[in-house]
């Protein structure tokens, strides 16, 4: 049975966690929906809708894929290249 | 001539075959290394307006003695006194140089800001980097400057190399050198400035950058020869990233020729960069830009996607082809699964190669990312299994795009940049017409893993037939900057490269 699908609250505080985990407060942003009007920066409100929407178009579509039927199997097809053209040249 | 790089299928095969039911890796196999050259061959010159020359036609006045370089630069800076005003595409106009002797000697370049150059300040159009000189040239442009080019100046770009130019806060600046007076016509992608720069004669060509289509965008927005090399051809050393395994630097110049040449230049392996070593060597370039009479350099079989030629441009762009002897078209399917695999989440699985250099800044100075800052934010939020998911799927997309496209073909059209860059395969953008209203249309070519020679030699044999390359944009008129608008935190999100 799939999960079920996480609310904007629960969004909002996995990416302060997650952020602030990696050293970054969101709260550098102005609050609000307004830009900052030197930098252009969203505000915190702008930023962590983006972050939703992106949380949920993103990491779902990446975590339901599968690379084949049989998982078993699957495991043992297309092994992470980061460069995959380089990889061609130097595995040729 | 050696012919270019092409699949080893029986190579392929072997490897498959021995790898039983898993997702093996296809094997290509490079041509006989040929020897480099980056000469330059004698091409007389089809005006006297010294802008209008070609970096080929301004190299052989100069070889001859017939144009001192001080006075093409000159010509050069005139223009950007006169129209950059308007056009905006450059953000710092370097001081005079002394070129060195060599294959670009007194050749007029401009340079995305983007790529560290030696004592002229390099701020990849970002508060971050506002006040940065860099020690040292990134090593294309080391290359070019040791071949003799002059550095005309730093162009302006998307902050960070994310969208078409804007200043930091998002404010619109460079225009379409076709439409100077319509900011809303786009200009293409992150390497604008450049292309603006080398559209409205304003440098003899120069150089972009491209993670999802800034080099070819902005090439086919306004007439322009770009070509984004295979990932590894060109050294990253010296250049900001935005996607460290997507980042592609190369030319964008008026011809295939021109391109050539650049590349010629700026290719080869790099100490600085593990990326570039242990490939095949650069071949010939100029060489396979040249044009042979009445014939392609190679034989070629072209790749057409399914409803390409529903497109008019692309039909007779198509159809031109067909009638260059040694052109075979053929029909070409896509990948299974090629759009989600280039699509939407696949893509963005860059984005935590763009976070993960510019951590510090982001614990510090989150504001100073001005209207780019939520690609950055996204990819902090990209854990491992996300990221590893879309580095198998590369593998796998790969393997496909080499047994189902290019299997059937030894190069195919590409109707959007960005499939090609997430596989680090090299692809080549040049102008087939006009629209109705005056502007640029083009076309993008793409190639298997370091043939760009083949590409050159498609388009050198297009050009040979056609006279769209040969077009200019008429000068700006009137003196006043219209408003541009301004882009926001979202629409940049939503259309970051």
């Amino acid at each position: 049975m799939a999960p079920k699908p996480p609310t904007d609250d629960e969004l909002n505080t996995l990416i302060r966690a997650r952020l602030a985990l990696l050293g970054i407060d969101l709260d550098q942003l102005p609050p609000g929906t307004a830009p900052d009007p030197v930098t252009g920066a969203p505000g915190r409100e702008t930023a962590l809708a983006s972050l939703r929407s992106f949380l949920r178009t993103t990491v779902l579509p990446l975590g339901t894929y599968r690379f084949g039927p049989d998982h078993s199997l699957a495991q043992q097809t297309a092994p992470p290249l980061l460069y995959p053209s380089i990889t061609e040249a130097w595995t040729r | 001539m050696t012919e270019p790089q092409r699949v080893d299928r029986r190579a392929f095969l072997a490897r498959t075959a021995a790898l039983g039911a898993g997702a093996a890796l296809p094997a290509i196999a490079s041509a006989t290394p040929v020897s480099a050259t980056t000469a330059p061959p004698d091409v007389e010159p089809r005006s006297r307006d010294l802008t209008e020359l070609t970096i080929a036609e301004a190299a052989t006045l100069i070889r001859r003695g017939r144009l001192d370089p001080n006075d093409l630069l000159a010509a050069y800076r005139a223009r950007i006194d006169r129209f950059d005003g308007v056009y905006q595409a450059f953000n710092h106009v370097a001081e005079t140089q002394r070129p060195k002797r060599g294959v670009l000697h007194g050749i007029p370049l401009a340079i995305k800001d983007n790529y560290f150059t030696a004592g002229i300040p390099t701020t990849v159009n970002s508060f971050l980097f506002e006040g940065f000189t860099p020690p040292y040239d990134a090593t294309a442009v080391a290359r070019l400057r040791a071949a003799g080019a002059v550095l005309v100046g730093k162009t302006q770009m998307g902050p960070l190399a994310t969208t078409r130019a804007t200043t930091p806060d998002g404010r619109i600046t460079t225009v379409n050198a076709w439409a100077p007076n319509r900011p809303e016509v786009d200009p293409g992608g992150s390497s604008t400035g450049t292309a603006t720069a080398v559209a409205g004669r304003m440098a003899a060509g120069g150089t972009g950058t491209q993670t999802g289509g800034s080099i070819t965008a902005p090439s086919n927005a306004q007439n322009l020869t770009g070509l984004k090399p295979t990932m590894g051809r060109v050294s990253l050393h010296g250049i900001v990233p935005l996607s460290y395994t997507r980042d592609h630097p190369g030319p964008l110049a008026r011809d295939a020729m021109d391109a050539a040449i650049l590349l010629s230049t700026m290719a080869g392996a790099d100490p600085a960069d593990p990326r570039t070593q242990g490939l095949p060597r650069v071949p010939d370039l100029v060489t396979a830009a040249t044009p042979v009479r009445g014939r392609l350099r190679w034989p070629t079989r072209i790749g057409v996607l399914p409803g390409y030629t529903a497109d008019p441009f692309r039909k007779s762009f198509i159809d031109t082809l067909a009638n260059v002897r040694g052109v075979t078209i053929v029909e070409v399917p896509l990948p299974e699964e090629w759009d989600p695999l280039t699509g939407g989440a696949f893509n963005n699985v860059r984005l935590p190669e763009r976070s993960e250099p510019f951590l510090p800044y982001l614990a510090t100075d989150l504001r100073k990312f001005g209207v780019s800052v939520l690609g950055w934010l996204q990819g902090a939020l990209l854990g491992a299994n996300e990221y590893l998911i879309g580095q198998r799927a590369k593998t796998l997309l790969l393997e496909r795009v080499l047994t189902d496209t290019f299997g059937r073909c030894d190069v195919v059209v590409q109707t959007g940049p960005v499939p090609f860059d997430i596989l680090g395969l090299p692809e080549l953008a040049l102008p087939i017409g006009f629209t109705a209203d005056g502007l640029p249309v083009g076309a993008i070519l793409g190639g298997q893993p370091f043939a760009e020679d083949r590409l050159l030699s498609i388009a050198a044999a297009y050009q040979a037939v056609t006279d769209w390359h040969h077009r200019r944009p008429a000068d700006p008129t009137g003196a006043t900057i219209r408003a541009a608008g301004r882009l926001t935190a979202e629409q940049v999100a939503q259309t970051m490269q």
